[in-house]
């Protein structure tokens, strides 16, 4: 959640309630339509790591609404993430919502951050190899086999990305 | 070029049945030219060969005996001349036949000049005093052999003297036997005087060799106006010879070299499909050659040599099997002997160099063509064409769709369906014409007098005419008989001798068959063949003069007759026309005319028994033989043209196969049946044989008696000869073809399936 | 990359369009490729990005609509066929999905015709025969009939055909695009080998543990290079400090193997 929001944050100032509206209209059917107040516990949180900043805006027909603010910290962390490849357990989700924020963000190089994506995948799938000639049991060489197939898998997809949104 | 080497034999060890098949047509056509050829060359000129070996002389001419000949040495242009040989007529008798022949004697030395060229056993000897030498084409139509015992008579029988045949002899002094009777035997002085005493019945035989050829027409008139031409008894010079040699087999030579000519366009095309086709299906692999490699003027280069080898050996085996079977083929041939039979070398260098040309043309062409594609368009490769609006309509119309696939993917490859149809057309077309050959021969087998052939003459032998002539009326089988005499005319002007025929009277005609104009039916009317005609530049209507032992008689002709015996030129007139005292050497005789249905050799040893040998029959060359020949001939060369056909077939089918192959796929997906797929297969091939063949049929069915027209014409024999092959024979023919379309089609589908095509070649 | 090698293939600006039947099909749009000697590149991308039709023209079997290739420093994209055809025996190896063995020559022969057009002697090529069908383990096969191998084997036979006129450039289309795990480790070892060897390798293929493989990874897409990474040696060490533009390529394995059961 937190990626998302920076992201969201780095094209204009927003309040909770918009960034909720506009998370929907990004993900769409992907994702589960976002709680509120997991927004407004985010938020704080990014505020308090000095990611982003509010301020109170003074509206005079209703109550007060805060209106959140990418700092220069938070640009930085979002870049950091963007240029990163994704890694880790949801490595797809991950990427996915970097491929969807893209213009958001402000980095539009998709067909880039496609590219970055795929190196990553590769070195992986290289590093596999090493280690695969390198072990000579059976149990952890189909371990590793499982995840070489995971890795074609996510290099498909990361294929169909291309075509669809490039 | 290791690599080359190898890539050629891989491919026709792979390719083996098809290599062969090359090879055999190669083979089949090259020896039916050759055999052609060399009958052709041997029929045209079996004369000259003679004629240089025995040195011999180019003008004959038998004289009354004692006549002065030595004078003759001292005329301007004679360089050399025979000294007088004796020569008298006389019987030859063998237990089954008696047969009328001119002793000559010559002595055991044999002469300077017209020297006869022994070609089996001896010449005379003086150790064998009754011993004696047959002119090799006599003895075989006698059936005569080295060693035979035979009874020699005189012209009245009165002396009968037994010899032995110590030798067989060729010579180029006159014609072959039986075209010029009588037939010659060579004896030694002393066995001629035993045979025939007295000298009154004996002629001289002087031989004149001269400077110029071509001046052998004056030379004759002065030698006559030297001697007298009532000493002459007949001239003979050396273009009457060397015609009478080339007289019976252009025929057959002709025909047989139109048919291989066409044959070897057959073949040309029949290779340049199996090419083409080999090509097509090899599209993919020339890719591949290319890509390994090999430049595009190599893969030209390997296909065009691995071809020319097959051809090489196709000719090679083609000179083989000519040179195995010519000597059977003349044996059948009244007149061939082995001096007079070797192809010459220009025609075979012709024929082997024209054949071997057309392949590598046939070859190195397409192959060029497929090595200017880029290899990897090969592989794109594949026939185009849409589905047209003639297909679409008929599987609306919800005709079966193997039926209509089939009959589109016959068309769908533009250039090889054309290649096709013509490599199985063609071949149709002189089946055809092969066909309505045969129908004439039966024509004329069956009806030899229809054509205006005597079957069977009758001589008098020991017997008197009338007696002769009371046997044959008793005879059952003969439906009529003439009386008949040949009298030799001399021509004046044209300075040579020819044999005419008196055959009935003018009151009672031989039936000849008259093309044109009408039989003769009045003293000095007369008939003539094409060929006499065009000898002497007359018409029918117009007027031929001639002697007969001085004697002058002017004929009018008044009909054309077709005669082939005595090589087209003949004149026939009624016997009252001749002047009968002065005419030498008159021979009488019977001509028979049997009774529709009656073999004239049948009836001949009939007469024979009846008369108790007595008789003199002549079977005038059975057309039988002759044909029998020429009917062999043809059915070899409809085998081969049918191998021919073959070769084309098999090359559709291949192709037809792999385009199958790379279909079959989709087929299935699209909802046909692997049978409605394989019924596909079997329906293009039928379809395109069936347009081919029936294409060829009725070309050839029209085609067949205009050449067979023409061809006769040629020879003197007049029109009107030909005949169209049966439909029925045709209709067979044609559903033959087809048939073996089909099922060749059904059994490459059921094999060509076992071979995985989309893993080796591609998709 | 070694900097100081001389270039192997170079392309500029290559395209290659396909008219058939009324209908323009753009292959390849404007390829700029460069190899040096003793280089690995895998060339990867969707069915339909032009790799086959880069490899064809690379090789001398397609002839380009537009563009230069260059290899060794001469121009050869308007040579003849005949050129190209030397060009390849000595010179160039290939394994293309469509052009494997040639169907009427055995196995062996398939092998020893490729080295004898490059060259060797008969001896030499039969030993380099051997020597290649044996790393593939295809020896017993050796006299049979490429219509009796089974697709992989043809596949393997294909590759011991390319490599055995020692080419300087060895192009291959999909090398493992048949082939089981076993079958395909064997040719990957056999291509590692000659890599080793100083053999400059380009070939196309989907599968990622080939292209990883390679020294790089060259991404075409809609007839259009789209990247083109090196792919520094694997990292079971870590790299210094992170450049951006060649991001460092760290992998902590055993959390991939954890995290991906």
């Amino acid at each position: 959640m937190r990626m998302p929001l920076l992201a969201l944050l780095a094209k204009e100032p927003a309040h909770g309630y918009e960034l909720k509206t506009r998370l929907e209209k990004v993900f769409g059917e992907a994702y589960p339509s976002p709680n509120i107040g997991q927004i407004y516990v985010t938020l704080q949180r990014l505020e308090r790591d000095g990611l982003v900043f509010s301020q109170d805006v003074v509206q005079t027909t209703r109550p007060n609404k805060r209106v959140y603010e990418l700092t220069d910290v938070g640009r930085e962390a979002l870049l950091t993430w963007m240029d990163r490849p994704s890694d880790g357990p949801r490595v797809r989700d991950d990427f996915f919502m970097k491929l969807a924020l893209s213009e958001h963000a402000g980095a539009s190089d998709r067909l880039g951050l496609i590219n970055r994506q795929r190196r990553h995948y590769l070195s992986q799938m290289r590093g596999l190899t090493e280690l695969m000639t390198d072990c000579d049991q059976r149990i952890p060489q189909l371990l590793i086999e499982g995840a070489m197939l995971h890795l074609q898998a996510d290099l498909d997809w990361l294929q169909r990305c291309q075509e669809e949104m490039v | 070029m290791g690599a080359v080497a190898r890539w050629i034999r891989a491919d026709m060890r792979a390719s083996a049945g098809q290599a062969t098949a090359v090879a055999g047509v190669v083979a089949g056509v090259m020896t039916a030219l050759l055999l052609s050829a060399g009958l052709l060359q041997g029929a045209t000129n079996p004369w000259q060969g003679l004629f240089t070996a025995s040195r011999g002389a180019q003008i004959w001419l038998h004289l009354a005996p004692r006549t002065y000949a030595a004078s003759l040495r001292s005329l301007p242009d004679v360089t050399a001349m025979t000294s007088p040989d004796e020569a008298t007529a006389a019987t030859m008798a063998q237990p089954w036949q008696r047969t009328r022949v001119e002793l000559r004697a010559m002595r055991p030395v044999l002469p300077a000049i017209g020297r006869p060229l022994v070609s089996s056993g001896r010449w005379l000897s003086s150790a064998v005093p009754g011993g004696v030498v047959l002119e090799v084409t006599l003895a075989e139509a006698v059936h005569a052999a080295v060693g035979d015992e035979l009874t020699l008579d005189n012209v009245d029988g009165s002396i009968a003297t037994r010899v032995r045949v110590v030798g067989l002899a060729e010579t180029a002094d006159q014609g072959f036997y039986p075209d010029q009777t009588p037939g010659l035997i060579w004896v030694l002085p002393g066995l001629l005087q035993r045979v025939e005493p007295d000298p009154g019945r004996t002629q001289e035989v002087v031989g004149l060799q001269i400077s110029d050829p071509d001046r052998t027409g004056f030379v004759v008139q002065e030698v006559v106006t030297q001697v007298g031409s009532s000493a002459v008894g007949s001239v003979s010079t050396w273009q009457q010879v060397k015609q009478s040699m080339a007289r019976r087999d252009p025929l057959l030579g002709l025909v047989l070299a139109l048919f291989g000519l066409v044959a070897l366009g057959a073949a040309v095309l029949a290779i340049i499909n199996v090419t083409t086709g080999r090509v097509l299906v090899q599209h993919a692999e020339l890719g591949m050659l290319q890509a390994l490699g090999f430049t595009p003027a190599q893969l030209t280069l390997m296909l065009t040599a691995e071809h020319g080898l097959l051809t090489a050996a196709g000719i090679v085996a083609g000179l083989l099997g000519a040179r195995l079977l010519m000597p059977l083929l003349l044996g059948a041939v009244p007149g061939g002997s082995a001096a007079s039979v070797a192809v010459p070398a220009g025609w075979s260098a012709l024929i082997v160099g024209g054949t071997f040309a057309a392949v590598v043309l046939a070859t190195a062409v397409p192959a060029w063509r497929a090595g200017r594609v880029w290899p990897a368009a090969t592989v794109r490769a594949g026939p185009r064409g849409h589905l047209s609006r003639l297909a679409s309509t008929a599987m609306a119309a919800r005709l079966p769709p193997a039926i209509v696939l089939g009959s589109r993917a016959a068309f769908v490859r533009r250039m090889p369906a054309v290649l096709t149809i013509a490599g199985l057309a063609v071949p149709m077309l002189m089946i055809t014409i092969g066909l309505g050959f045969w129908a004439t021969l039966d024509d004329v087998q069956a009806n030899p007098a229809g054509i205006g052939l005597a079957t069977v003459t009758v001589g008098p032998g020991s017997l008197t005419m009338a007696q002769a002539g009371h046997m044959i009326a008793a005879d059952r089988d003969v439906r009529a008989s003439y009386r008949c005499v040949q009298a030799v005319g001399l021509v004046p002007g044209e300075t040579t001798t020819i044999t005419t025929l008196g055959m009935g009277t003018s009151g009672r005609p031989y039936p000849f068959d008259v093309v044109f104009g009408h039989l003769y039916h009045a003293p000095e009317q007369a008939v003539a063949t094409q060929a006499l005609l065009d000898a002497f530049g007359v018409q029918v209507g117009q007027f031929l003069q001639m002697y007969f032992g001085g004697v002058p008689v002017t004929f009018r002709i008044v009909g054309r007759i077709i005669d082939p015996q005595y090589g087209g030129e003949v004149l026939a007139y009624g016997t009252d026309t001749l002047p009968y005292e002065g005419a030498p050497s008159a021979a009488e005789f019977y001509s028979l005319v049997l009774r529709p249905g009656v073999p004239p050799s049948i009836a001949a040893s009939r007469l024979r028994g009846i008369s108790g040998g007595r008789l003199d029959i002549g079977l005038v060359s059975d057309p039988g033989d002759q044909l029998g020949v020429l009917r062999g001939a043809l059915g070899a060369l409809i085998g081969v043209l049918a191998l021919i056909a073959l070769t084309s077939l098999l090359t559709a089918l291949r192709v037809g196969i792999r385009d199958h192959q790379r279909d079959v796929q989709v087929l299935r997906a699209m909802g046909l049946t692997p049978g409605q797929i394989k019924t596909a297969v079997v329906v293009r091939t039928t379809v395109l044989a069936f347009v081919a063949v029936t294409f060829g049929a009725l070309a050839g069915r029209f085609g067949s008696s205009y050449l067979i027209g023409a061809v006769s014409q040629a020879y003197g024999l007049g029109a009107g000869l030909g005949r169209a092959a049966p439909p029925y024979a045709v209709a067979v023919t044609v559903a033959v073809a087809v048939i073996a379309a089909a099922a060749a089609g059904a059994l490459s589908v059921r094999t060509g399936n076992r071979i995985p095509a989309a893993v080796v070649l591609g998709p | 990359m070694t900097n100081g090698a001389a270039m192997l293939l170079r392309t500029v600006g290559l395209t290659k369009i396909f008219r058939g039947d009324g209908v323009r099909v753009a292959a390849l749009r404007g390829v700029d490729v460069a190899l040096h000697h003793g280089e690995f590149a895998a060339v990867i991308g969707p069915s339909g990005s032009g790799k086959s039709t880069l490899l064809h023209m690379v090789g001398g079997l397609e002839p380009p609509t537009n563009g230069e290739i260059w290899l060794n420093g001469a121009r050869v994209d308007g040579l003849s066929q005949a050129r190209w055809a030397m060009l390849r025996r000595r010179h160039i190896g290939f394994v293309f999905q469509f052009f494997n063995l040639v169907s009427n020559m055995t196995v062996a022969d398939n092998v020893e015709l490729a080295a004898l057009m490059g060259g060797a002697t008969r001896r030499q090529a039969r030993d380099r025969r051997e020597e290649l069908l044996a790393e593939l383990g295809l020896a017993a096969k050796a006299d049979a009939a490429p219509a009796r191998l089974s697709g992989g084997e043809q596949q393997r036979v294909a590759l011991a055909r390319a490599m055995a006129n020692r080419p300087s450039l060895l192009l291959a289309d999909e090398p493992t695009g048949n082939l089981d795990s076993a079958a395909s480790q064997a040719v990957l070892r056999l291509l590692g080998k000659a890599h080793a060897d100083g053999q400059a390798i380009l070939l196309v293929t989907h599968d990622a543990r080939v292209a990883c493989a390679a020294d790089r990874v060259i991404s075409l897409f809609d007839g259009m290079v789209i990247d083109d990474a090196a792919m520094d040696l694997p990292l079971l060490r870590a790299t210094p400090a992170a450049d951006r533009s060649d991001p460092p390529l760290r992998t902590p394995l055993p959390d991939v193997l954890k995290l991906r059961g």
